[in-house]
């Protein structure tokens, strides 16, 4: 008797998911052209690390950001009317993992725009499935230039037809730091690097390399080490930097390897003679407390720094509420994440808005993402433009951490700001390239 | 058996129905659960092979996924560096062969040992290979890897198609036409002279070498044979899943490939096959539905392993005995 | 420079002497490879950082340094659960389910440390800070890693003397040597098999609390020191307690003169040096 009932439930199952299975098959066949704007709410997908080493100074952060900037737009009466259903999703359990979500979020939950990764290999690997798929997806925070660059200069655009980034890439970080460095320690004459065993290290350290060659042809680089990600004990990293004697050592270490490697090099004695330059070292002086060694070389990503105020009357207004409410929130000060966070769902909106406008009604994702294409608009960091390569172009941010009464960890002081067409190179050249054309 | 042998056994008439029912699959299930449909048929070929060195000679790998990864990496290499052999009749051969020279040298290593020795050794080998991939980053991508586009075959280019047509197209019966054959092949290994000497060694490797038996080149023979199938499965994942990493080699991925093998069952021909498929599900639904997806399948093996030793597979078999039993009594 | 060099091979030596002690132990005694050992380590550094940050830095610093045992204690208890309800129905069965269920238990612990810890990162570097730093030789290096090689060396001292001079070690290394002559002189098999997996779960778990105060806990922080551990097995001998020793000493110095000399090619360096070990001596330096 109870198996038959077990039987009974299981052919029930059967028949649901072939409905569901055929009424699927029914809708993605009504995506075709513009319609009426729908009355349920748009599903946005959030992927970031929620879980792991880059959940507490990214994910969370970030995923915090969305949930913020969903509020707002819902409060302000939604996109178009249409509410935002956010769905948060972790980035954690590998590539492998991570094009699996994708494909499910896309095929199966029908989200209208993933939205999300913070890693370099995710995005390689997820990116590519936006036009496989049929889906749109804007990258949100990671940085290899290599996403969005084609094989030889000069490269087709886009490269990705419904694949986006709503920033710029890590060429304006390592682009940046080099300009810092010449300009402002012009004597040094040895460089050493370290960086994670991954896209994000390996093509930081790459433009970092090719700047520094272009700008300061004298200077030597004396090593190069690549720790893998999650890396637990530096001191064998760390004796073999020092015994290299190096002037400045280039860092792109994130997360808890920031920390860690921050707090054995200070046990180590490694902040006497050695200036570290961190291509993405914004969060952690607020991370780690007052024991942030100060003098150390900060780029910001952009210019994602809470004490800066953008030039245009727009963005101000909007850096000012984004850091007041962020603080309210959450009881911190927003590290560069919450601003990448910001301009990817804004991106959306702004973009859904003006295709709106052009087709009158509902617009399908190809005119989501030609209204992309090109797009101007105000964030809490300044003016964000989306280039006809889908990928965005910022300013840059440098400066070096100084320990002042008014805040418990180190700021930063001598900020420069080094403007987006002086570190992103133009369309279609790949950025290396670029580099070396410099006069 | 001989081929009025194979039709008069009742089994071989499922196995046609079975076969045609999966002729019709594409049209019943959606795209996305035809995808995962399709990971869990290259996974099958994987538990064929690896069964035949678990179930039939009594070595358990805990570093299959070098092979795997050996098939796998054969296909972006050549998709990187010769583009112009990238079409499916080249790369198949070309998976198989390096999977086997693979499997030759590590096997070679490997099968001096037996027990716990041969599963450490094993694992320690892939892991080598996973450092290698790891680390030469210019070459293999690191832990990011590579990309593998869509392969041409016999002229045909699916330039243009998206990877979900291909997959749902073409590529599900050429993947179901490899899966046969791989099944018609072991199915043969398994049942010949070879087959039946691997089992002597399993049973009692003394007595298999005084009956003449010469143990280590068998076990290697077997070895070899199953590092291929594991290739196999490999390449033709890598086309499902557009992807490759370095973690393929690492052996959290061998231990899959063994709790695959055990869901199933592998006191059964067919059991690492229903394993696969069934693994494939239960770990995207796991992880799909809950954050804990690790809980899930971790607290599953461990259920399975006390309390139904024989899988799935096995488990049934074991009931149609017992039905069988019954039904004669009375 | 070279000494600093050799002192940070002789500490991650230590830690993974810790670990693969561990290992070996529960290897030799019940002929189980542990796959969860690297969660039990994790669980150690779990523990001892939650309880480092709820001190906080109100107790004397002695406390500190004695609530690292947390890791060893708590550990200990985690193992004593873990034999009690699953790994002593493995002693009848075959390899394949010995290791199936440890893999399974890797799996539920990495979760069940999710579960309790959550998801972000645990910072508890203050008896790292507290130590302050030493001048050896005109370099300056943190005294906690001499610390830690302290503790690893007392450990392997207190280990060695049991072993070889107790009635109990004496009989756990019986079982290791001959199962069932152990079990035919009567030998309580399943009491020593549960003390065995405790002390070397006990083990994973000190040598994570000793990591803790120089790293965050994060999840996914055991996977790393599970593969050199099984690096370290492989090479020194498959249970044998000397083969941890020269096997994680010849892992550390191998990583850190690596790093400093062949940046590029450390890992493979290191499982290239395994491989060659194995391929002349197939058993391992010290193995049977």
């Amino acid at each position: 008797m109870k198996k038959e009932v077990s039987r009974r439930k299981f052919l029930k199952y059967m028949g649901a998911t072939a409905l569901t299975a055929g009424s699927l098959g029914a809708t993605s066949k009504a995506l075709g052209q513009a319609k009426p704007i729908p009355k349920d709410p748009i599903k946005i997908a959030a992927v970031s690390f929620l879980t792991g080493a880059a959940a507490a100074p990214f994910g969370i952060p970030g995923d915090n950001t969305y949930k913020m900037c969903a509020d707002k737009i819902n409060a302000e009466g939604g996109i178009l009317g249409r509410k935002i259903d956010l769905q948060s999703k972790d980035e954690a359990g590998g590539v492998d993992a991570q094009v699996k979500l994708c494909r499910k979020l896309i095929l199966e939950d029908k989200v209208d725009v993933v939205l999300g990764y913070i890693s370099s290999a995710s995005c390689l690997a997820v990116l590519p499935l936006a036009d496989e798929l049929g889906g749109l997806i804007v990258a949100y925070d990671c940085g290899t230039h290599e996403l969005m660059e084609g094989a030889k200069s000069p490269y087709d655009v886009p490269k990705f037809k419904l694949g986006f980034r709503s920033k710029a890439h890590l060429g304006i970080d390592n682009i940046a730091l080099a300009l810092y460095i010449k300009k402002n320690y012009p004597k040094i004459n040895k460089i050493a690097g370290i960086n994670q065993d991954y896209a994000w290290g390996r093509d930081s350290w790459l433009i970092f390399e090719t700047a520094m060659k272009k700008l300061m042809p004298q200077v030597q680089m004396v090593k190069t080490l690549w720790p893998p990600l999650g890396n637990t004990d530096f001191t064998a990293h760390i004796s073999a930097l020092m015994g290299s004697e190096p002037d400045i050592v280039h860092s792109s270490l994130w997360g808890g390897d920031a920390v860690t490697f921050s707090k054995q090099a200070l046990g180590m004695g490694f902040f006497k003679k050695i200036r570290m330059a961190y291509s993405r070292g914004e969060p952690y002086p607020q991370e780690v407390g007052k024991d942030y060694p100060e003098g150390q070389i900060i780029c910001c990503a952009g210019t994602h720094y809470f004490l800066y105020t953008p030039k245009d009357k727009a963005s101000a207004d909007l850096q000012k509420w984004f850091v007041g409410e962020y603080q309210k929130r959450y009881g911190k000060y927003p590290s560069y994440p919450c601003y990448h966070a910001f301009q990817a769902i804004f991106a959306y909106k702004h973009s859904v808005e003006k295709a709106a406008k052009a087709v009158g009604g509902w617009p399908t994702i190809e005119e989501i993402a030609k209204a992309m294409t090109g797009i101007t608009f105000p964030t809490p960091s300044g003016m964000l433009t989306i280039r006809e390569d889908h990928n965005g172009i910022e300013d840059c941010l440098v400066g070096i951490t100084k320990l002042t009464p008014k805040y418990p960890f180190p700021i930063l002081d001598k900020m420069e700001i080094f403007p987006a067409a002086q570190v992103n190179a133009p369309i279609g050249m790949k950025t290396v390239d670029w580099i070396n054309s410099w006069k | 058996m001989g081929l009025t042998g194979m039709v008069k056994n009742p089994r071989w008439i499922v196995y046609s129905l079975i076969f045609i029912a999966l002729l019709f699959i594409p049209r019943i299930l959606s795209i996305h659960d035809l995808m995962l449909f399709e990971y869990g048929i290259t996974f099958a070929i994987v538990g064929l092979g690896f069964n035949l060195l678990l179930g039939y000679t009594g070595l358990l790998s805990f570093g299959h996924g070098a092979y795997f990864a050996a098939g796998a990496y054969t296909i972006a290499m050549i998709s990187k560096y010769f583009p112009q052999a990238y079409s499916l009749e080249i790369l198949i051969p070309a998976a198989l062969f390096f999977s086997m020279v693979l499997s030759i040298i590590f096997g070679f290593v490997c099968v001096r040992h037996t027990k716990i020795f041969f599963s450490i050794l094993a694992l320690s080998l892939s892991m080598l290979l996973f450092a290698l991939l790891f680390k030469l980053y210019h070459i293999t991508g690191g832990s990011d890897g590579l990309r593998v586009p869509l392969p041409t075959l016999l002229g045909m280019s699916f330039k243009g198609i998206r990877r979900p047509e291909f997959l749902s197209g073409t590529y599900y019966y050429f993947l179901l036409g490899m899966f046969s054959v791989s099944f018609l092949v072991m199915k043969g290994i398994v049942s010949s002279p070879f087959g039946k000497a691997l089992q002597a060694i399993r049973d009692n490797e003394v007595r298999a070498e005084l009956i003449g038996i010469r143990v280590r080149r068998y076990r290697l023979y077997a070895f070899v044979i199953s590092g291929m199938f594991v290739g196999l499965g490999g390449a033709l994942w890598t086309f499902v899943n557009g992807h490759v990493t370095a973690d393929l080699s690492h052996w959290v991925f061998s231990g899959e490939i063994v709790y695959m093998t055990l869901l199933g069952g592998f006191g059964i021909f067919e059991g690492p096959i229903v394993g696969a498929i069934i693994f494939t599900y239960l770990k995207l639904y796991a992880m799909g539905n809950t954050q804990y997806w690790m809980f899930v399948i971790g607290g599953t093996l461990i259920v399975l392993v006390l309390l139904l030793p024989n899988g799935i597979a096995g488990a049934f078999a074991g009931l149609w005995t017992k039905i069988k039993k019954v039904i004669e009594e009375t | 420079m070279w000494i600093i060099y050799t002192l940070n091979g002789l500490y991650f030596a230590a830690l993974l002497f810790l670990i693969s002690l561990g290992l070996n132990i529960i290897l030799g005694v019940m002929g189980i490879l542990n796959l969860a050992h690297g969660s039990l380590y994790a669980i150690g550094a779990f523990i001892a950082a939650w309880i480092i940050i709820t001190l906080g830095t109100q107790v004397p610093p002695f406390f500190l340094y004695v609530s690292l045992l947390s890791g060893l204690v708590g550990v200990g208890i985690v193992g004593f659960l873990m034999e009690k309800s699953l790994i002593r129905f493995m002693y009848k069965r075959t390899l394949e389910y010995q290791l199936l269920l440890t893999f399974g238990a890797l799996m539920l612990l990495e979760d069940v440390i999710k579960m309790i810890w959550g998801g972000q990162a645990y910072y508890a570097s203050a008896p790292f800070e507290l130590l302050g730093k030493v001048d050896i030789f005109g370099n300056v290096y943190p005294a906690y890693f001499l610390f830690v090689m302290f503790i690893a060396l007392i450990a392997g001292l207190l280990i060695w003397l049991f072993m070889s001079k107790t009635k109990l070690g004496i009989m756990l290394r019986a079982i290791s040597l001959d199962r069932e002559m152990a079990t035919g002189l009567g030998l309580d098999i399943t009491g020593l098999s549960t003390f065995a997996f405790v002390l070397g779960a006990g083990l994973a778990g000190l040598a994570g609390a000793l990591v803790v105060p120089t790293t965050p806990a994060l999840l996914g922080f055991g996977h790393e020191p599970l593969i050199f551990g099984f690096i370290v097995v492989v090479v020194g001998g498959l249970g044998s307690l000397k083969g941890a020793l020269v096997g994680s000493l010849l892992v550390g110095f191998t990583r850190s003169f690596g790093i400093a000399v062949f940046p590029e090619i450390e890992l493979p360096l290191l499982f290239l040096i395994a491989g060659i070990i194995l391929v002349v001596k197939p058993e391992g330096l010290f193995g049977r």
